[in-house]
């Protein structure tokens, strides 16, 4: 029993890829959230070609809403839905020189205090392969089957967040992650994943960079 | 690629004369018919057959893999939030097609797979949420009410006028599009045409699952959500329909080919063209 608990996390760490990684943050105005204030986690427009994953962007919500210095997150459909028509992929400000023009349309000021919205997060970037090689063929039959050979691939995560400070209706920074994983799948007769979750660990990277950006009160 | 192997036996002692499936892919299902070759080989021995497969069981899985090849979308009617916009204050007749109560769009996929996407009711629906949502009077009419029997300061006919998908086969990323290009007609309270208006939205969602079913059906969605917002936005400004509460359009400068007729609106629409993705083509006549 003891010996499963102590082999379970070390097998589990010995078979996954390698994954480095890199986060930058950039601020330009001071920031702190409040009791009762929330965050908003957006996808910038897919109008405007960005290819951000919806899965991403859960990820994302989740990350800064649990764990150590969790925030108050709204979910990004409840925002969308409550400021309907002005968040839409099509009508979603750009950038923040519109931000006060839009808040002074009716209603708008009251759905994102009734929301308690401080800053949105407006991320942009995707997952892709990068690059894949190797051979691995599996095969069938009434005796069995297995497979042989050995393949790897590389998957890069880049991901960008915009906050903004709705209080102030000013870009407050952003946080950049970079993250490149490796995965190597070896066979005989088993197949052995050594899976690297690059889109995850980029995930929670970036989320727990948010936090750190968002409730720190630096000064610019 | 998955690979189906079949076993093939020609040893006549055993009195198999037809090949059977034994063998499966054991790590994925396959997803297209492109996914699956089919390689013959001879059996290891007797050993390895499976006397219990017959012809049924091979003709039951078979149908399971060419079932796979047709995808069948039904998208359910969308619900548009309460925008936060000032209702124009005026009567505005909305005349439903036949089409928009059963609309049904099949294509065959770069020959491959064939979908069809039944948007059912949700046009009609999406519409008449809208429509609430922009105007202070709404005035519903069928394919066959005459419009002469209601008051009303506009009368608003929208068509679809194309619609286009792409999957991720054709696109080439992980996912699924939706465009959908409405015609709206702007009639004032005496059947003049007083505008008409081209609106081309887009929706994308991005591949969850195996299939594509749900990931399409969200695109359909985000694709009438994307005219709601630009027809919210835009409609006023593009077609001026908020001035025909004031009466009327004065047609006594124009020429008779504007003037339609209000009993028998019957209206030819323009050949789908090539959509322009997030646009606004004003085709003001």
């Amino acid at each position: 029993m003891l010996a499963n608990r102590i082999l379970t996390p070390i097998l589990a760490l010995a078979l996954s890829g390698c994954v480095t990684a890199r986060l930058e943050d950039e601020r330009e105005e001071t920031t702190g959230l409040l009791e009762g204030e929330t965050v908003v986690v957006m996808a910038k427009s897919y109008h405007q070609g960005n290819e951000t994953e919806a899965d991403y962007i859960r990820c994302v919500e989740k990350a800064l809403g649990s764990g150590k210095g969790a925030l108050n997150v709204i979910p990004n459909q409840k925002f969308v839905d409550n400021l309907f028509p002005w968040f839409e992929p099509r009508t979603a400000p750009a950038d923040t020189k519109g931000l006060d023009q839009l808040m002074a349309r009716p209603g708008v000021p009251k759905a994102v205090k009734d929301m308690g919205v401080r800053y949105i997060v407006w991320l942009d970037g995707d997952t892709s392969r990068v690059t894949q090689g190797g051979s691995l063929s599996c095969a069938a039959g009434p005796g069995g089957g297995g497979c042989f050979g050995f393949a790897w691939w590389q998957d890069a995560a880049a991901y960008e967040a915009s906050i903004w400070d709705l209080d102030d209706s000013e870009a407050a920074g952003t946080v950049t992650a970079d993250f490149n994983g490796t995965s190597f799948l070896p066979a005989l007769v088993v197949p052995i994943p050594l899976i690297a979750r690059t889109q995850s660990k980029a995930c929670n990277g970036l989320a727990k960079q948010l936090k750190l950006f968002i409730v720190s009160d630096e000064q610019v | 690629m998955n690979r189906i192997i079949i076993c093939t036996c020609q040893s006549t002692n055993l009195k198999w004369r037809r090949p059977a499936i034994v063998g499966f892919p054991w790590n994925s299902v396959a997803r297209r018919c492109s996914d699956i070759a089919v390689t013959s080989k001879p059996c290891l021995g007797s050993d390895h057959l499976i006397a219990s497969i017959n012809l049924r069981s091979s003709l039951v899985l078979l149908s399971l893999f060419a079932a796979g090849c047709a995808s069948n979308v039904i998208v359910e009617e969308p619900t548009i939030p309460k925008p936060h916009i000032d209702k124009l204050p005026m009567d505005v007749a909305l005349r439903i097609p036949e089409e928009f109560n059963n609309f049904v769009h099949e294509e065959n996929v770069l020959g491959r797979e064939t979908w069809t996407i039944n948007l059912g009711r949700a046009n009609a629906s999406f519409f008449e949420q809208l429509f609430g949502y922009m105007f202070e009077n709404v005035i519903i009419l069928g394919p066959d009410d005459n419009a002469l029997d209601y008051k009303f300061d506009a009368l608003v006919e929208p068509q679809i006028e194309g619609f286009e998908f792409s999957v991720p086969n054709q696109s080439k990323t992980d996912a699924f599009a939706v465009w959908i290009r409405y015609r709206m007609q702007i009639f004032d309270s005496v059947g003049n045409n007083a505008s008409t208006w081209t609106v081309s939205a887009y929706g994308k969602s991005q591949k969850e699952g195996l299939g594509g079913t749900k990931s399409l059906q969200r695109a359909a969605v985000l694709a009438m959500r994307d005219a709601a917002a630009l027809i919210l936005l835009q409609m006023n400004k593009s077609t001026k329909i908020s001035a025909l509460a004031d009466g009327p359009m004065d047609v006594s400068g124009l020429g008779s080919q504007q003037v339609a007729d209000a009993d028998a609106p019957e209206y030819s629409a323009r050949p789908a063209s090539i959509f322009a993705i997030g646009g606004i083509d004003d085709a003001r006549e």
